[in-house]
């Protein structure tokens, strides 16, 4: 039963680690940037959502599309006048520049917003229901909905639509891509304002999970990057059957080797992974 | 006024400014102390506790020595809540600032290598940020603590466990893999053999952990009747919104940190009811002193300036200040030498409690053993005595209204 239950963990939050690392991989297998901010961003998702709660009274899984909505803007905004300058850089130029911005984000939401931690809590927070002895938490079994859902949506968006196979074009063969005429700045904007609103999505989620403050996003850019990587960096599938991974991977180091191991457990798969095969669990290019 | 007039002027203000560091007649008392990284948090409570104090004690005549007047002031870094950089900013303080003393860091691991400096430099440094017994068991003479020694925090609540109907017969034990919370479990476990409850789980974990729900899992395979769990505010806020999602509900639940704290019960709301906490210090303590007359007095003040509710924390910073305060009139000399054995020596009355230090450095205090109770903060047990009735057994999540 134990067993049962703690598979079940591992699934649920698997599903939001993987919706996480969705966003961050895009981005990667698009424009070769690592997005140091990625993490700034899912932050940026949980306080949109956490706002809209306390000013407006809206629930969390109601506003996230406006959170969505939010975060694409933003996204595009960043790459279109910031990183649209520097993205055919060394990798390193990028990584610094996503990094100055992830700092000055942090630091304005910590001087506007304070470090005080936040939560989202509609009237349903601690429900839960029991199947043959397995407690499963409502809200935990509605957000791994969610992140199916969403994740299905933009897997659709990028195989079945003119806008997501000029995203591919480009990832692809960027000179093919513009003799054919896709306006690749446009292009790259777009899928970075994906990429947060991703982030954002999973930040909404988060937030109604756990505590939100302006620091929360440094262990998610590496738990993010942890998973893009698993799977294999720049797919898509790599990003979702990653997450599962981590989830599951760390659920159960928790319970049965222990509570202070899940973080070494997991890299230690990484680097397992890495080794073993470099391009991740499901990914093909090198 | 002519060009020259005006650069006269100009020379003359930055003269008055660069010429001396600090006015003859001030005493400055330095720290670095976070204020941005994990621990800003914490670290606004005893940068405004200080803030206070020190403001506090300028307005009621400021520090007499030798029958002269002397302003405190304050010179404070930020140490990004970074234990090298913590490091780096007190070494700076001591050799190119030239503070008269120090107030401490926020957390155990950066007091730890902090007060190595103050040791070295042989400069007092007062902190209310760090109680593990690792910060005073290396014979270190110039660090003082007015927190509670660490392996104490669980003693008064483990007694009243043992005292309670029915009896508490098994214990969990989690505790996050930091120095201070390390000293936590120590004690736990002595306390609890003690008192003969058994030790059905004992598990440490890492302190940036945001999900507990396989902790959970297997906790509630176990059932135990008492749960303690030391870490950070933030660990306590997951533990307890996830025990609630995972239908884990302990006769009795303990945490180190968040219940005193008026910010964590709101955040809370209705799940941190019957929720334990200890604190050394409450705002309707019946203790007072010189300066703030009484806990409720000094809490008002702070509420009124800053707006939010001080905690065991802001009164503990407050009391490094006056500690100072005492220490250095009683010395009658600002040397740091004489203020460090006047410092051992002190036994003062403050709104914070009596503060009186061991051999050691630590303050010697009890742990008052508090439950919210309809949103309040009730104290239940201090000093082998009961203060109030507590609710227990807790009712299961599914019994709450």
């Amino acid at each position: 039963m134990l067993f049962l239950q703690v598979l079940i963990n591992g699934l649920l939050l698997g599903g939001l680690y993987g919706l996480m690392a969705l966003g961050m991989s895009l981005i990667w297998g698009v424009m070769n940037i690592v997005n140091i901010a990625h993490g700034a961003l899912i932050m940026l998702g949980a306080y949109a959502t956490f706002w809209m709660f306390t000013l407006w009274g809206w629930d969390p899984f109601v506003s996230l599309p406006a959170t969505i909505a939010l975060l694409f803007v933003y996204g595009y905004c960043l790459q279109r006048f910031l990183l649209n300058l520097v993205v055919r850089a060394q990798l390193f130029l990028t990584l610094l520049i996503t990094f100055g911005v992830e700092v000055v984000m942090v630091n304005l939401v910590r001087i506007f917003w304070s470090s005080d931690l936040r939560q989202v809590t509609p009237g349903y927070a601690g429900a839960n229901f029991s199947v043959g002895g397995v407690t499963v938490p409502y809200v935990r079994l509605w957000v791994f909905m969610t992140t199916v859902v969403l994740s299905i949506l933009f897997l659709l968006l990028l195989e079945k639509t003119r806008l997501g196979r000029a995203i591919r074009a480009t990832s692809e063969e960027l000179r093919a891509a513009r003799l054919t005429g896709i306006p690749v700045a446009h292009i790259y904007a777009v899928t970075f304002g994906l990429g947060a609103a991703l982030a954002g999505a999973a930040g909404g989620m988060w937030g109604m999970l756990f505590p939100i403050t302006p620091i929360m996003g440094g262990g998610l850019t590496l738990k993010s990057f942890v998973v893009a990587v698993l799977g294999g960096l720049g797919t898509m599938m790599g990003a979702i059957v990653g997450g599962l991974v981590l989830g599951l991977a760390e659920s159960f180091t928790s319970t049965y080797i222990g509570p202070t191991y899940p973080n070494a457990i997991s890299f230690g798969l990484l680097v397992l992974i890495l080794i073993v095969k470099p391009t991740g669990l499901v990914g093909r290019r090198g | 006024m002519t060009r020259t007039g005006w650069c006269a002027v100009m020379l003359a203000a930055a003269l008055a400014f660069s010429g001396t560091a600090w006015g003859a007649d001030e005493i400055v008392l330095g720290s670095a102390i976070s204020q941005t990284g994990k621990y800003a948090r914490e670290g606004k409570f005893y940068v405004d506790a200080y803030a206070l104090t020190v403001d506090a004690v300028n307005k009621a005549g400021g520090v007499k020595v030798g029958g002269k007047a002397y302003k405190l002031v304050l010179k404070m870094y930020d140490d990004q809540s970074d234990p090298n950089l913590s490091v780096r900013l007190f070494t700076r303080l001591v050799t190119s600032d030239k503070v008269n003393l120090l107030l401490g860091p926020y957390s155990s691991g950066i007091t730890i290598p902090a007060s190595a400096v103050s040791e070295k430099y042989e400069i007092p440094m007062v902190q209310g940020g760090g109680a593990s017994g690792k910060i005073f068991d290396r014979g270190y003479k110039y660090i003082f603590g007015t927190l509670p020694k660490a392996e104490f925090y669980f003693q008064s609540v483990i007694e009243a466990a043992a005292k309670f109907t029915p009896r508490v017969q098994t214990a969990a034990l989690l505790y996050s893999n930091e120095a201070f919370d390390r000293s936590v479990a120590d004690g736990a476990r002595q306390w609890l053999k003690e008192q003969k409850i058994d030790k059905v789980y004992d598990e440490e974990y890492q302190p940036a952990t945001q999900d507990f729900t396989s902790v959970l899992a297997v906790l509630k395979s176990k059932s135990p009747d008492l749960v303690l769990v030391a870490g950070h505010e933030e660990n306590a806020l997951n533990f307890i919104r996830q025990a609630q999602a995972a239908d884990m509900a302990p006769k009795m639940m303990v945490f180190t940190v968040g219940p005193p704290t008026a910010d964590f019960r709101k955040t809370l709301g209705k799940a941190a009811e019957y929720v334990f906490g200890i604190t050394p210090w409450l705002p309707d303590m019946d203790v007072g002193g010189e300066i703030f007359k009484s806990a409720r007095d000094f809490a008002k003040q702070f509420q009124d300036r800053f707006g939010y509710e001080a905690d065991y924390h802001v009164a503990s910073g407050a009391a490094d200040v006056l500690a100072y305060k005492f220490a250095i009139e009683k010395a009658g000399s600002l040397d740091a030498k004489k203020v460090r054995d006047a410092l051992a020596a002190l036994d003062a009355e403050t709104m914070y409690g009596r503060v009186k230090f061991e051999p050691t450095g630590q303050i010697a205090m009890g742990q008052v053993v508090v439950q919210i109770q309809e949103g309040k903060l009730v104290p239940v047990y201090a000093a082998g005595k009961t203060l109030a009735k507590p609710i227990y057994p807790a009712p299961k999540w599914s019994m709450r209204k």
